[in-house]
């Protein structure tokens, strides 16, 4: 069945407060989740006091500047710093975005700060992405086409072909969308989830592929694709501004027009 | 080498071979249409039963029994009733996928299935009554 309470091991209590330095005049409070598999602890909650006065406008510039300056210990992925790379991907007051493009401004009150939903925890804001990577890699995300390319140049599109591509390329697979979808909650082990889908969808679409029936085939379960019940929360998330129920919507489409 | 108690490990299948799972199977898209069909459907059909109802408000039986011998009234109820209980069927067993895993989803799909065949069925039963049961003019007239 599916869980609606949290395993015991994994409710989560009250942890340490950092206070700020005496004389922050523009204070705001960062309740960052915590866990560790190096004890046999349950998570906990830490509170950082931070002077927005000494950092950066986003989340990560606070995230950095606590492991700099006032916890090492805590742990999360960064690298680009301006939403390319999609490490830092999170949930960042209630929702699933991107530490370096969530500006700290846009957040009244206290920033609760969680791993993305739902995924093992490896420490602290770290998820085990490790699933969603091989469910990725279960769709071929890669161009197959058996006609050889010309030999003297690359294998060309039109402008109008080209175009079907827009609002899938840009997807930096930060596993945002997949991780707030209730349906990728519940049946994650059987259902693709947005991100794998709309990258599925991008190979579909994809004028130089000449694999679409294949991969129509692949994606043709009752759990891999149609676990997707249009919840929208995936749309709602991307950090980047995609539409992944828009890529799922466009595969079913094409599913019922291959059978007529 | 340590003597710190290693916990068991039951799964080594690779992540690769558990998102690829059983495969495709080849199903889902006879339900999710019909699911739409079947919903587009009922929306025409629900306005005519409200109509229908409020048409009929204050009526006596006899001649809400005559409204369901009709052959059209007959005809439009059965639709009603068949499909919805059909929709109804369809909306559960997402219901039942979503959040029952394991062995019990075959039998939890079953019992969901038979009961809302039987509340169905006895939905039939009911306009086929009114429909025949009006044909007899003689008996109602009598009481």
């Amino acid at each position: 069945m599916v869980e609606f309470r949290l395993p015991k091991n994994s409710t989560v209590g009250k942890g340490r407060i950092f206070t700020a330095a005496p004389g922050a005049t523009n204070v705001k409070n960062f309740r960052i989740y915590r866990w560790s598999p190096d004890d046999d602890k349950n998570p906990v909650v830490d509170t950082y006091e931070i002077d927005l006065d000494k950092i950066g406008p986003m989340v990560l510039d606070a995230l950095i500047h606590i492991k700099n300056d006032v916890d090492s210990t805590l742990t999360f992925r960064r690298s680009c710093r301006e939403g390319i790379c999609g490490s830092c991907a999170m949930n960042i007051a209630g929702e699933n975005t991107l530490a370096c493009l969530k500006p700290i401004r846009d957040i009244e009150g206290d920033i609760a700060i969680y791993p993305l939903p739902h995924m093992p925890v490896i420490k602290d804001l770290v998820p085990d992405l490790d699933g969603a990577y091989a469910q990725l890699r279960s769709i071929d995300p890669w161009l197959k086409s058996d006609t050889l390319p010309p030999p003297d140049s690359e294998r060309r599109q039109s402008i109008e072909e080209r175009a079907e591509l827009d609002g899938m390329w840009e997807c930096i697979l930060c596993f945002c969308c997949s991780t707030s979808c209730p349906s990728y909650w519940w049946n994650g082990d059987r259902y693709l989830g947005p991100a794998t889908l709309l990258a599925a969808y991008r190979w579909i679409a994809d004028s130089r592929d000449e694999h679409a029936g294949d991969r129509l085939d692949a994606l043709e379960d009752p759990l891999k694709l149609y676990a997707c019940r249009t919840i929208m929360n995936c749309t709602q998330t991307c950090p980047k501004g995609l539409n992944p129920a828009k890529a799922i919507g466009r595969i079913k489409e094409l599913q019922l027009e291959r059978k007529a | 080498m340590s003597n710190l108690k290693k916990p068991h490990v039951t799964v080594m299948r690779s992540q690769l071979s558990r998102a690829r799972g059983l495969g495709s199977g080849q199903a889902g898209v006879g339900h999710w249409w019909a699911e739409r069909a079947s919903a587009v459907a009922l929306v025409p059909l629900s306005g005519w039963f409200v109509i229908q109802v409020f048409r009929l408000a204050g009526a006596s039986q006899p001649e809400v029994a005559k409204w369901g011998a009709r052959p059209l009234n007959t005809t439009m109820m059965l639709s009603l009733v068949i499909l919805t209980f059909y929709h109804t069927q369809l909306g559960l067993q997402v219901i039942i996928d979503d959040y029952v895993h394991g062995k019990a989803h075959l039998p939890a799909g079953l019992l969901m299935k038979g009961i809302v065949f039987l509340l169905g069925l006895f939905g039939t039963v009911s306009v086929l009554k009114l429909a025949l049961a009006g044909s007899s003019r003689g008996r109602i007239a009598a009481g």
